[in-house]
C-alpha cells in the first residue's frame, strides 16, 4: 500500500532517539546522587523538609510543625528548656527575668521582662507588647483566643476587639519593664499557656493582618524569608542575647522545604538532597529507611482513644464498658495501624507527663470481656462505631468494630469526611455511641486534657469535646479544685494521677495508644548531636553535625 | 458567524454563573461545617464563636454571602481559604496553574505524536499483524486507571527497578519550577507525562484510524493517488487533513478538562501541587471558597474549550448547522 | 455530537440454500445478532465480562469454601497454614522494636492466594467482593443514566421547544461542572449528613451520582439522534396517520434511537467502573465495610512496596473488565452499523 518501508524508517527513527535521551538522563542525572561533604566544625546550614506549616504568625500559628520552627524565632514571657526528658515540660523564664509571683488567690500574675531585651530590627522590647499580642491575638482571630479569655476584661474585649481597645486584666509599665495579669477566676493552667507562642510579644506597630514570617524576632532566629509553596528559611538573629535556658543554637541557617509528600521527603534525606525529615513514613517503608538514615522516634502528647457515649446503650453500663477495655489487645493494634509506632496505653494522659502513672486495670481478656457483656445483658445489642474518613482512624475502627462483634455485640461501621467528623459525633442530636478520637496536647498541662476532654461541667451540645459526655460528681469536683492550684508540685501531680485512675476504672474510655513519630536524618549526622525535647521535638538550636 | 459566537459566549456565561450557585447551595446543604468553630480553635466558648461567626459574615443571609464570595473572587480577588486564612485563593490556583500546565501539556505532546502514529501506523499496516496489535495496545491503554497506573509506575520507577539505569534518574514525587531549575522540572515529570497520556493516546489513536479508513475510500484520496502523489504526501496532506476534525474537536475539550484540573488522578498520586491537588485537598476539609473558585476555573476552561470546538466545527463543516 | 444512523441494507451473502427462503426484509436487529455472532473477538469479551461477573458474584462461595476466610472483619491474630507449617497472618518486622509490620505475601495456595493485606483479610476474597460492588454500581449506574437520559433526550428531542431548551440547559450545566469534582462534591456533602435518609454506607449512593454526573454523555448523542429520526418519512406517515404523541414516541421513534443507547450502553458501564474505582480510591466512593476494587487499591497504597499485590491485583480485575467491555461495545458498534461512527465516551 502506501511506502512502509518509509514509515519503518521513521520509527526506526523515534526509537534510538527516545533510547539516547533516556540514556542521557540516567547518566547526567547521577550528577544529583552526590553529598555535600560534612564539615565537623561548623554546621552552616541545616536543610530541613517538613509536610506542611499553617502559619508563621506567632498569634496565629497552631500546629506542631509551625511550633517547631517558631519556638526558635519568637520567645515567650516562660518558655521550656532545651533538653530531653521530663526536664524538657519544666517552664523556665523566656523573656521575663524569673518566674512570676502569683498572689494567693491564684489570680494576679507579676512579671518583669529582662533588661535589654531587643527585636531582630534591633527595636527594644517593651511591657506593652506582651499586651499587644494578647490584643492582637483576638484582633486577629487567632485559634488561641479560647485560651486568654479568663483573663479580666478579656471577654468584654473578645465581643467587640479594635486597636485602640483596652483588656482591663493587664496591666504594663514599660518604664519599669513589668507586667501584671489579672484573671477573672484562678486558672491552674495559666503559666502553661502564657508559654504557648500564640502569647509571644510582637512590636506594637504590627497591624492585625496576618504576617507570615515578616513580625520581627525575638528568639535565636528570625525568618528570612517564606514562601508557601516551596518553604522557608531562618537565618540567625543577631540581636539575640543566650541565657541559660535559651542557647543560641548550632546552624547558621535553617533551610525548610514544604514537602507533603513523607516517602518523597524520606527519599531526599536518604539521597543527601536533604539533612532532616518528620514525615510520618508508612509503615512499610520504616524498615527501609532506617537501613538508609538515622531514625529516631520520638514520643509525642497524643492519645488514640475510643470514647464511649455513657449516655447511649449499651453503653451506659459500667460492664460493658470495662469488657471493650478488656477486649481491645492494645499491643496488636500499634503493628496494624502505625507499624509499631506506638505505645499501648490505658490511660487518659501520655507517658510525657511528670503526673503518669500507668495503668493496668485492663489487661486483654476476651473471655472475661464476653462474661461482662453477658452479664450486662447486652449481648445483640446494636452498636454504629464512628470514624473519620482518613487511613488510621478507618484502619483502626475496622478493627474496633470487629473486636465489639466478637465479644457479642452487633456492631457496624459508619465513616464521616474528615471535615464534618467532629462537628457530627460532639452534637448532642447525633447520638453517637462509641467511635474514634485523638487528641494531640495543645500545652502541657492535665487541664487541657481532663477539663475539656472529661469534666461533666463543660458538656455542651454542639462542638462538644466531651465525646463519652462523661460526667461524675466526684472527679468533676476534683478536677474544678485542681483548676486553682497554679503551679504543678509533685502533690498535685499526685492528686492528678488520682483522678486518672477513678476516670479509668469508669471507663468512658477505651484508650489504646500514644503515637511514636519518626525523626529522619541524613546519615551524616551523628547520633550524639540529635537532643528531643519534649514538647517540640527535635532541638533545632543543639543539633549538630 | 458573529450572531453565533455571541450567543455561544452569553450562554457561556450563564451557565459558569449557574455553577457557581449550584456549587454554593451544594455546600451549604452540608450540616456539621461550620467554618467559624474552625476558625476559633479547639475549645472555645460559645460567645467566642459568636464573635468569630459575625466577624466573618458568616451570620448573614445566604444571597449575601453568595455575592459577598463573588465579588471577593473577582472584584477585589482577596478570597481567603476557609482553611487557612493567610491563603489567598487567587494567588494560590495562579500559583497552581503552571504546574497543571506543565503537566498537560507535555502530557498532550506526547499523546498527540504517539496518538498519530499509532493511529497511520495502523491504517498503513492494516491487514498484518500490526493493525491489530496496536488496536489492542489502545484498547488496554484505555481500561487501565490512571490513578493505578501511576501507583505502579511509582512502585516500578521508585523501588523495584529504581536502582537499574533503566530508573535511577528518575527522581522522588513532587514538582520542581522549570525557571528554578529545567532538567529537574523535566526530570520530575517524565513519568507523570507518560502515565497521563496512556489513556489519550489508545483512545486518539482509535478515533483516527477509524477516521482515516472512512477517509481513505472518498474519491479524493483515490483522485490523489491517481495523480501519481507518493504515499506519504497522500496520507500527510489529504487524508490526515481532512480526518483531523474529530481528532481536533476531541482534543480541544479534553485538554479543556485537564487544564481546568482534570488530571486530579494524576497530580494526586504524583504528588504534583498543580489545580487538581488544590481542588481535591479543598474538598476534604470543606474548604469552600478554594472549592467554589476551582470549580469556577474547570468549568471556565470546559465550557470555553467547548464553545471553541464548536466554532471551529462550524467554520471547517459548512454542512454542520450551529444549534 | 454524535450522529448515528443506519446505513445502506448491508449484502446479505446467501449461503446456497437459503436463496428460495430469502424472504424480502430481514429485520435490521437480526442482521445485526448475526453479525454479532460472527465476531468471535466481541463474543470472546462477552464471554469473559460474564466470567468476571460470575466469578465474582461467587465470592462467597469462595470465601466459605476454598479460602476458609471472612473479609469483613480484622483478622490480625489470625493464623493459616502455609504448605503445612501454621504461620502468623500479620508478622512484624524486625529490629528491636518490631518496626514495621508484614502481612503475608501470596501463598499461591487456596488461603491467602495472593496473600493478606494490613488488616489481615485475604486479598483474593476481598477483590472477589470487591468486584460484586464494583460491577453492581457499574451496571447499576449505567442503567440508571442510560434509561433516565434517554427518557429526557426524547422528551427534549420530540417536544422540542420549551421542553427542550429547559432539559438541554440543565444538561449543558451537568456537562460543564468539571466530572470528578461533581461527583466528589455530591458524593461529600451526601456523606456528610448527620442523620442520614439513606444509610451512608449505601451503594446507592455512588451508583446515583456517578449516574447522574453522565447522563449528558447520553443525552446528547441520543437527543440528536431524536432529532434526525422526526424528521424522517414514516414518522411523518405516522403523523398523517393520525398517531399520538405518546404512540409516535414508543412506535416510531424509540425503535429507532435504541441502537444508539445500545452501543453506549456496555461503553458507559466502562466508563462508570472507571470512575467509581476513581472515588473510592479517593475515599469518597463505595465506604466501609462494603469494598470495592477501588477501596482494595487505596488499601494497598500504604503496601505498595512490601505487597505490591493488594494493590495491583484489583487493578488487572479492573483494566480485564474495562476491556472486555470496549471490545464488547465495539463488537456491538459493528454489528449494528459497520459504517458508524460514534463518539465514544472514555475516561
Amino acid at each position: 500500500m502506501i511506502g512502509k518501508r518509509r514509515w519503518g524508517w521513521l520509527l526506526g527513527v523515534v526509537a534510538i532517539v527516545a533510547g539516547l535521551a533516556m540514556m542521557a538522563a540516567a547518566f547526567s542525572a547521577a550528577g544529583t546522587k552526590s553529598r555535600t561533604p560534612s564539615n565537623p566544625q561548623a554546621f552552616p546550614k541545616l536543610r530541613a523538609v517538613l509536610d506542611t506549616i499553617d502559619y508563621l504568625d506567632p498569634q496565629q500559628a497552631y500546629t506542631g510543625q509551625s511550633w517547631w520552627a517558631m519556638w526558635n524565632v519568637y520567645e515567650t514571657l516562660l518558655t521550656y528548656q532545651h533538653v530531653e526528658k521530663a526536664a524538657g515540660y519544666k517552664l523556665v523564664p523566656g523573656l521575663a527575668q524569673s518566674l512570676p509571683t502569683i498572689s494567693k488567690n491564684g489570680k494576679v500574675y507579676h512579671f518583669k521582662l529582662r533588661k535589654g531585651l531587643k527585636y531582630s530590627n534591633g527595636k527594644k522590647v517593651l511591657a506593652s507588647d506582651f499586651k499587644w499580642a494578647i490584643k492582637r491575638e483576638f484582633l486577629s482571630t487567632g485559634q488561641g483566643v479560647g485560651f486568654y479569655t479568663d483573663i479580666a476584661g478579656a471577654t468584654a474585649y473578645a465581643a467587640h476587639p479594635t486597636a485602640g481597645g483596652n483588656i482591663s486584666g493587664i496591666i504594663t509599665n514599660n518604664a519599669k519593664r513589668t507586667i501584671t495579669i489579672k484573671l477573672a477566676k484562678p486558672r491552674g493552667d495559666f503559666l502553661t499557656i502564657l508559654a504557648l507562642i500564640f502569647a509571644a510579644p510582637v512590636p506594637g506597630s504590627t497591624g492585625p493582618a496576618i504576617q507570615n514570617g515578616t513580625i520581627p524576632s525575638t528568639g535565636p532566629y528570625k525568618f528570612k524569608s517564606y514562601d508557601p509553596n516551596h518553604g522557608f528559611v531562618m537565618v540567625r538573629n543577631k540581636y539575640f542575647k543566650p541565657t541559660k535556658y535559651i542557647p543560641r543554637g548550632n546552624p547558621n541557617e535553617v533551610d525548610v522545604s514544604l514537602v507533603g509528600d513523607a516517602d518523597a521527603a524520606t527519599q531526599m534525606v536518604i539521597n543527601g538532597q536533604a539533612d532532616y525529615s518528620n514525615g510520618a513514613i508508612s509503615p512499610d517503608r520504616i524498615a527501609n529507611a532506617k537501613s538508609k538514615g538515622r531514625l529516631i522516634l520520638r514520643a509525642n502528647a497524643n492519645t488514640y482513644y475510643f470514647w464511649m457515649n455513657i449516655n447511649e446503650p449499651p453503653f451506659n453500663k459500667l460492664k460493658v464498658r470495662q469488657a471493650v477495655n478488656y477486649a481491645i489487645d492494645r499491643s496488636k493494634m500499634q503493628t496494624l495501624i502505625w507499624g509499631g509506632l506506638g505505645q499501648p496505653t490505658q490511660n487518659v494522659l501520655p507517658p510525657t507527663y511528670p503526673s503518669y502513672r500507668k495503668l493496668k486495670l485492663y489487661t486483654h481478656n476476651l473471655t472475661k470481656a464476653k462474661q461482662l457483656i453477658d452479664q450486662a445483658g447486652a449481648k445483640g445489642a446494636k452498636v454504629t462505631v464512628w470514624a473519620r474518613q482518613v487511613s488510621d482512624s478507618v484502619d483502626s475502627a475496622t478493627y474496633y468494630t470487629s473486636v465489639l462483634n466478637s465479644i457479642g455485640l452487633n456492631a457496624s461501621l459508619t465513616t464521616l469526611p474528615k471535615a464534618t467528623y467532629y462537628t457530627t459525633i460532639g452534637n448532642v442530636a447525633t447520638h453517637a455511641q462509641t467511635g474514634w478520637a485523638r487528641w494531640l496536647e495543645d500545652y502541657p498541662h492535665p487541664l487541657d486534657w481532663f477539663d475539656v476532654l472529661l469534666n461533666g461541667n463543660r458538656i455542651t451540645d454542639q462542638d462538644n469535646n466531651n465525646y463519652a459526655w462523661y460526667t461524675n460528681k466526684k472527679t468533676n469536683a476534683e478536677i474544678e479544685a485542681l483548676k486553682k492550684a497554679p503551679i504543678l508540685t509533685p502533690a498535685v501531680n499526685a492528686k492528678w494521677a488520682t483522678v486518672e485512675k477513678q476516670i479509668m476504672q469508669q471507663a468512658p474510655w477505651a484508650p489504646w495508644s500514644n503515637r511514636v513519630f519518626p525523626e529522619f536524618f541524613n546519615k551524616s549526622i551523628p547520633a550524639k548531636c540529635i537532643h528531643v525535647q519534649r514538647l517540640y521535638g527535635i532541638d533545632l538550636a543543639r543539633l549538630c553535625k | 458567524m458573529t450572531a453565533f459566537v455571541i450567543r455561544r459566549l452569553i450562554g457561556m456565561v450563564l451557565v459558569l454563573f449557574a455553577i457557581t450557585v449550584l456549587t454554593f447551595l451544594i455546600f451549604f446543604a452540608t450540616p456539621g461545617v461550620d467554618p467559624a468553630r474552625q476558625f476559633a480553635g479547639r475549645n472555645p466558648d460559645p460567645t467566642t464563636v459568636a464573635a468569630v461567626r459575625h466577624q466573618f459574615g458568616l451570620d448573614r443571609p445566604l444571597p449575601v454571602r453568595y455575592a459577598l464570595m463573588m465579588k471577593r473572587l473577582f472584584i477585589s480577588r482577596d478570597l481567603v481559604s476557609y482553611g487557612n486564612q493567610a491563603l489567598e485563593v487567587v494567588p494560590a490556583i495562579r500559583a497552581a496553574t503552571p504546574v497543571t500546565l506543565s503537566l498537560v501539556t507535555g502530557a498532550a505532546v506526547l499523546w498527540i505524536v504517539f496518538s498519530i502514529l499509532t493511529g497511520v501506523l495502523a491504517v498503513v499496516f492494516k491487514g498484518t499483524l500490526v493493525d491489530p496489535l496496536l488496536m489492542i495496545l489502545a484498547l488496554i491503554g484505555i481500561s487501565m486507571p490512571v490513578f493505578w497506573l501511576g501507583e505502579v509506575a511509582n512502585l516500578i520507577t521508585l523501588d523495584r527497578w529504581h536502582d537499574t539505569f533503566l530508573f535511577s534518574w528518575v527522581p522522588p514525587n513532587g514538582y520542581v519550577p522549570l525557571t528554578q531549575n529545567p532538567w529537574q522540572w523535566f526530570l520530575h515529570l517524565v513519568i507523570p507525562w507518560l502515565t497521563l497520556s496512556v489513556l489519550y493516546i489508545g483512545f486518539y489513536a482509535r478515533v483516527l484510524r477509524a477516521d482515516l479508513l472512512e477517509v481513505q475510500s472518498e474519491d479524493f484520496v483515490r483522485t490523489a493517488r491517481a495523480k501519481g502523489l507518493s504515499p506519504e504526501r497522500v496520507m500527510l496532506r489529504h487524508m490526515l487533513r481532512n480526518s483531523m476534525i474529530t481528532f481536533v474537536s476531541l482534543f480541544g475539550l479534553d485538554f479543556g478538562v485537564l487544564v481546568g484540573g482534570g488530571a486530579l488522578l494524576t497530580e494526586v498520586v504524583f504528588g504534583l501541587p498543580g489545580v487538581g491537588k488544590l481542588t481535591y485537598d479543598s474538598l476534604q476539609t470543606l474548604d469552600l471558597p478554594v472549592i467554589m473558585a476551582t470549580v469556577i476555573y474547570g468549568a471556565f476552561f470546559i465550557t470555553i474549550m467547548s464553545a471553541v470546538v464548536d466554532v471551529i466545527y462550524a467554520r471547517l463543516d459548512p454542512r454542520i448547522r450551529p444549534t | 455530537m454524535a450522529e448515528f444512523a443506519f446505513g445502506p441494507e448491508e449484502e446479505v451473502v446467501l449461503a446456497p440454500g437459503e436463496a428460495a427462503q430469502q424472504i424480502a426484509g430481514k429485520s435490521p436487529w437480526r442482521l445485526a445478532g448475526r453479525r454479532l455472532l460472527r465476531d468471535r473477538v466481541a463474543l470472546g469479551a462477552l464471554a469473559l465480562f460474564v466470567l468476571i461477573v460470575v466469578v465474582c458474584f461467587s465470592a462467597p462461595v469462595y470465601a466459605h469454601h476454598v479460602a476458609h476466610t471472612v473479609v469483613f472483619g480484622s483478622n490480625l491474630n489470625g493464623t493459616t497454614k502455609v504448605n503445612g507449617k501454621t504461620v502468623q497472618v500479620i508478622q512484624q518486622g524486625g529490629g528491636k522494636l518490631g518496626i514495621g509490620e508484614n502481612p503475608i505475601g501470596p501463598t499461591w495456595q487456596t488461603n491467602y492466594f495472593i496473600g493478606s493485606d494490613s488488616q489481615g483479610r485475604d486479598v483474593m476474597a476481598r477483590v472477589l467482593y470487591g468486584g460484586r460492588a464494583s460491577l453492581a454500581i457499574g451496571v447499576g449506574s449505567a442503567a440508571i443514566c442510560c434509561l433516565l437520559a434517554t427518557a429526557l433526550a426524547l422528551m427534549a428531542g420530540f417536544f422540542r421547544g420549551a421542553t427542550d431548551s429547559v432539559l438541554s440547559r440543565v444538561m449543558d450545566l451537568i456537562w460543564a461542572f468539571p466530572v470528578y469534582l461533581l461527583a466528589i462534591s455530591l458524593s461529600t456533602v451526601l456523606l456528610s449528613q448527620t442523620k442520614p435518609i439513606v444509610n451512608p454506607a449505601s451503594l446507592w449512593i455512588p451508583t446515583l451520582i456517578i449516574a447522574v454526573v453522565y447522563i449528558p454523555y447520553v443525552y446528547r448523542p441520543v437527543r440528536g439522534q431524536v432529532l434526525s429520526t422526526r424528521e424522517k418519512e414514516y414518522v411523518e406517515a405516522a403523523v398523517s396517520q393520525g398517531a399520538s404523541n405518546l404512540r409516535l414516541m414508543f412506535n416510531e421513534i424509540t425503535p429507532n434511537i435504541l441502537s444508539t443507547v445500545i452501543v453506549l450502553f456496555p461503553l458507559m458501564i466502562a466508563t462508570t467502573i472507571l470512575t467509581e474505582s476513581a472515588l473510592s480510591f479517593l475515599g469518597i466512593g463505595v465506604q466501609s465495610p462494603h469494598a470495592s476494587w477501588g477501596t482494595i487499591i487505596q488499601d494497598g497504597q500504604d503496601l505498595l512496596y512490601t505487597r505490591p499485590w493488594v494493590a495491583i491485583a484489583p487493578g488487572i480485575m479492573i483494566v480485564l473488565t474495562v476491556l472486555s467491555l470496549n471490545v464488547l461495545g465495539d463488537g456491538v458498534r459493528d454489528a449494528l452499523d459497520p459504517r458508524a461512527k460514534v463518539r465514544a465516551t472514555k475516561e
